[in-house]
């Protein structure tokens, strides 16, 4: 036993957020698991109920139709990063995807989950925010659409309210020249946490360019940049300026993956990275 | 207080109906009230593999699994890789190729395997690497481990023919 609760299996959005409106915060929204069962069993999280929300048809479903994409709250990170349209339209998205956990892990693991749970390392986050993600939410007395910015409060605080639940992440259509990307530094090949981690999308035509970067803050972090970039400008240049946008707005810390510095030290190795895979992949392959 | 949940999931083909608490993992019902102790505990949360099964068509961790939410599933453990008969080609392909050593993680390697070669019946190394990157081994290291997938590969290729 991890624990002692109940857990009911519901049919319906209504019928979760009554229960978690109900249960005033003693309740949890439950998916993959992946983070709350662990936390169950090892952090001291205590909730009264776990509402398993796999059973709500609509929210087990992807879908890429134009204009956008719209991501169910239960559709397994495996089944995101193996979509072909996802993987095409949604680089960053796919390849963060796949670089969450283990196989198995992601096989349970959700989008939403990754969000919800609100981990600054979430690896998903930085690739949300340069893809301009909006976060399908929804309450007792009903539904709300917000941008995944506003969904980061702080360490594993997210700005749900108790009888909340995400239903679905929606990626807006993007220009045809779009690209993004996502890379991130692990201690060891295979699966574990960010030490960094860093997103951006580039309209190679318009030169619109968004950075995102996690593990680095209280909340993964968009850089205001003041886009239009010239794509043809040198890349030291690109990367120097960037970075002091960077260097600004990130507050890293000292822990057990990597010390404050080494953080800053890796921004303009994975900036200079980053800019090279979106500006040469201009006019394909 | 936490009421029992009555759930009916078919284990290696074989319908079983029980009530377990909701606090029960998946991990817990196949050791402890099947009695299929193939299924290891390493971490118990989600890190080392060696509780995977097969949930469905794909291979996840027992330990972060709620029993409760079994009911109308389909779950293959290590049990139903052998026939009464014999060791399964994946099986023997372990034994041959010296990937076990303690054999605490070799469950959950075989079935990381056995979800791979479903899904991919002609994996590269790297592949086979991704598949069993969930699933931790302290003694023989991986290069045994990775010979055996990729020999049971070719082993279930000719069986095939």
């Amino acid at each position: 036993m991890i624990g002692v609760f109940d857990y009911v299996r519901v049919g319906s959005v209504k019928e979760g957020c009554d229960l978690l409106a109900e249960h005033e915060g003693r309740a949890r929204v439950f998916a993959g698991g992946t983070d709350l069962l662990v936390n169950i069993r090892n952090n001291g999280v205590s909730p009264d109920l776990l509402v398993d929300i796999k059973g709500i048809e609509p929210l087990g479903k992807l879908t890429v139709d134009a204009p956008d994409a719209t991501i169910g709250a239960c559709v397994p990170l495996n089944v995101i990063g193996e979509n072909a349209a996802i993987a095409e339209r949604c680089t960053a998205l796919a390849q963060a995807a796949l670089s969450v956990g283990s196989y198995q892990v992601r096989n349970r693991a959700t989008l939403a989950g990754n969000v919800a749970n609100a981990s600054p390392a979430a690896d998903t986050a930085p690739a949300l925010l340069v893809l301009d993600a909006h976060v399908a939410v929804q309450g007792k007395a009903g539904g709300r659409d917000i941008p995944i910015s506003e969904l980061f409060l702080g360490v594993k605080k997210n700005s749900l309210a108790a009888d909340e639940m995400i239903t679905s992440i929606m990626l807006p259509s993007h220009a045809k020249h779009m690209r993004s990307a996502f890379i991130k530094k692990q201690r060891v090949r295979g699966h574990d946490l960010a030490v960094i981690n860093m997103a951006g999308s580039l309209d190679q035509e318009s030169g619109a360019l968004r950075v995102a970067i996690g593990s680095c803050a209280v909340t993964p972090i968009l850089l205001s940049i003041d886009s239009p970039i010239d794509c043809s400008a040198p890349i030291d240049e690109l990367v120097a300026r960037i970075d002091k946008i960077a260097q600004d707005a990130i507050r890293p810390i000292d822990d057990l993956r990597g010390s404050a510095a080494y953080r800053r030290g890796l921004i303009p190795v994975f900036l200079r990275r980053l800019l090279t895979m979106l500006v040469e992949r201009e006019g394909g392959e | 207080m936490a009421k029992l949940h009555d759930i009916a999931v078919t284990v290696n083909g074989e319908l079983e109906t029980l009530s377990v608490p909701a606090g029960m993992t998946l991990l817990e019902l196949l050791r402890d009230r099947l009695y299929l102790t193939g299924t290891k505990e390493g971490c118990g949360a989600g890190e080392c593999g060696a509780c995977t099964v097969i949930l469905g068509d794909r291979p996840v961790n027992a330990c972060l699994i709620l029993a409760a939410e079994t009911d109308g599933k389909e779950v293959r453990t290590v049990e139903g890789e052998a026939s009464a008969a014999s060791l399964s080609v994946l099986q023997q392909s372990f034994i041959d190729a010296g990937a076990i050593q303690c054999g605490f993680c070799t469950p959950g390697m075989i079935m990381s395997a056995r979800a791979l070669l479903a899904r991919n019946p002609n994996p590269s190394d790297e592949e086979i690497k991704e598949a069993v990157a969930g699933n931790l081994c302290r003694c023989t290291g991986y290069e045994a481990i990775i010979n055996a997938v990729r020999m049971a590969a070719k082993r279930e290729a000719v069986t095939r023919q």
